[in-house]
């Protein structure tokens, strides 16, 4: 064996956050890509490979902050911006399918997304994700087909008891109101469900009493279908309502097509995505304390490209969804032939026999 | 059986004499015990004894289902969790603090005001809100002294009486916040146990009405 050089520890230390896996772990994580990967060919999907890096204006509009991207300048003067979100770099990729000829797009991917997090507290500053995107998709069925297909994707995982946390994003645009729309800290109070946070900046913001109240009550409007009556009764403007109208037909939708998903909703759901504009979904499973993905509908997306086009789709985060994953074994090959360096073209030849009959090669070192 | 991380220190008493109101006393004297994990008399929940500057990790990363907390500590920390009731004790108040003359002293400087605080990440955004450039200097401890021997030009710190700042001839420049105890849970746990939580939710919440009435 080769023997390690001595060398300063310093040299061998990643920047924290960068992803690192190998080994039985990599095996694992490799098993729930190509789980996701089967049930998305299922649904008629079809891979997309996309850019690691794009022009800036990409990202602009996704959750991550200016501050949070990892931007460089190339050899000619052009900052570049490491891929911070996929659905933003998809649908800028799909514009040019899409004006050469108007369709229903199936695209799947997998990779890796780049955002800053400060060190500590488990911070991740690269992200594996596996998705889709679906475009072209209107309306009710779609979102609930969407469901749908993340819902086999967890069940074909085994993680049977994983819950699909659905809101609306313009029914959180209409209980925040031209006031509160686009206000950040209002938003992180929201996502906090933090109702004593919510009254403070309601006060400072100078809303009136009646939105303050319903800002306030948003955390607990959560739970099964009966919420979205619920909430029928505290947001009564039409923007609102038209929201909960949509969320009542995929629950609808959701029961009538007998689909066996764990769903709750939830109307005080926030995603920091602008982006979304209807149904939108988290995933958490009790096994991991953060969500597993999410997705959701963003019919407006692609109007920065000039085109009308709805779209919807997910994205799950890789490494949570391998935690959440009961450990069992990944096994190896069936059978595996095996061979020393030492034994030279003999031994090469009995493993390219091996291989010839789809048996594991193993070629080790020694005599 | 859901778990409660419990910061062990100055609101631990309260937190106890919080629980018991609510209907959830421990089964043993937490403030006495030198156990780190402690059951509640009626067996629905347990609780994790943890330093207050770790609970809200706790909860973030699912060990715990729900923790208590001061604001201090998740303005601090800002933890990707769920802070649904103020529990209203421990009530202090986030303040940048410092001699009475410094604030006058420093009016025709354009050099950065150097700030001590065992709370970096608060001062860090308290001051690069107010415009004022700010070299922060991260303390573990007696952070007056900072502001007294003249090692930093402000401090920011949690207050409860001002004793202490009054008795090192220092007063409050600015508050930051209001803090207090909160009840925070872990996001995946709120939806897996929606009952369950709720239920404790519902039953803070009436010792909190209890308490006011």
């Amino acid at each position: 064996m080769p023997q390690a050089r001595t060398t300063n520890a310093r040299d061998l230390a990643f920047v924290p956050g960068t992803e690192l896996v190998f080994g039985p772990q990599a095996a694992r994580r490799r098993q729930v890509s190509d789980t996701i990967a089967r049930v998305s060919r299922g649904w008629g999907f079809t891979d997309i490979i996309l850019p690691s890096f794009d022009d800036r204006r990409t990202f602009e509009g996704g959750d991550a902050h200016d501050a949070d991207l990892y931007r460089f300048m190339d050899r000619e003067g052009r900052w570049l911006t490491l891929r911070a979100d996929f659905t933003l770099i998809a649908a800028k990729a799909l514009a040019v399918e899409l004006r050469r000829e108007p369709r229903t797009i199936r695209a799947s991917y997998e990779g890796r997304v780049f955002r800053f997090q400060p060190s500590g507290h488990g911070a991740r500053v690269e992200q594996s994700q596996r998705g889709l995107e679906w475009v072209n998709a209107p309306g009710t069925t779609f979102d609930a087909a969407t469901l749908c297909i993340a819902g086999e994707c967890l069940s074909a995982l085994g993680l049977h008891d994983a819950v699909l946390v659905v809101g609306h994003a313009a029914f959180i645009g209409a209980a925040l109101g031209e006031k509160g729309r686009g206000d950040r800290a209002l938003l992180e109070a929201l996502d906090h469900k933090n109702p004593a946070r919510i009254h403070e900046l309601a006060k400072r913001r100078g809303l009136d009493a009646t939105r303050t109240e319903l800002l306030a009550r948003l955390p607990g409007l959560c739970g099964g279908p009966e919420v979205i009556a619920l909430a029928r009764t505290i947001a009564p403007e039409p923007e609102a309502a038209a929201a909960l109208d949509e969320l009542e037909a995929l629950a609808r939708t959701l029961r009538e097509s007998v689909a066996s998903l764990n769903v709750l909703y939830d109307l005080g759901e926030v995603r920091q995505f602008s982006y979304y504009s209807g149904m939108m979904f988290k995933v958490y499973h009790h096994g991991v304390g953060e969500e597993l993905g999410g997705g959701g509908r963003y019919d407006r997306l692609f109007d920065r490209y000039g085109l009308d086009v709805p779209a919807i789709g997910f994205g799950f985060d890789l490494a949570r969804l391998t935690e959440a994953l009961p450990r069992t074994e990944v096994h190896g090959a069936a059978s595996v032939a095996s061979a020393t360096a030492g034994q030279g073209a003999q031994g090469l030849k009995s493993l390219l026999e091996a291989r010839g009959r789809g048996e594991q090669a193993i070629l080790a070192g020694g005599a | 059986m859901l778990r409660i991380a419990l910061p062990t220190g100055r609101i631990l008493k309260d937190a106890e004499r919080f629980l018991a109101a609510a209907g959830l006393p421990p089964a043993e004297n937490l403030s006495q015990t030198r156990k780190l994990m402690v059951p509640s008399q009626c067996g629905r929940v347990e609780y994790l004894l943890v330093k207050p500057v770790d609970s809200p990790l706790y909860v973030e990363q699912g060990v715990a289902e729900l923790g208590v907390s001061g604001k201090d500590v998740l303005m601090e920390l800002a933890p990707d969790i769920l802070e649904p009731l103020d529990l209203g004790f421990a009530r202090c108040r986030m303040v940048v603090a410092g001699r009475p003359e410094i604030r006058r002293s420093l009016d025709n400087t354009l050099s950065p005001v150097r700030v001590a605080t065992k709370y970096p990440r608060v001062a860090r955004l308290h001051f690069e809100k107010s415009g004022v450039p700010s070299v922060i200097l991260k303390l573990s401890g007696s952070v007056e002294i900072g502001a007294v021997l003249g090692l930093s030009h402000y401090i920011v710190d949690i207050v409860e009486t001002g004793t202490t700042l009054r008795e090192n001839g220092l007063v409050v420049h600015e508050e930051v916040a209001q803090c207090s105890a909160r009840l925070v849970v872990n996001r995946a746990a709120f939806y897996s146990h929606l009952s369950e939580i709720g239920a404790i939710l519902d039953a803070f919440k009436s010792a909190l009405e209890k308490a006011h009435a």
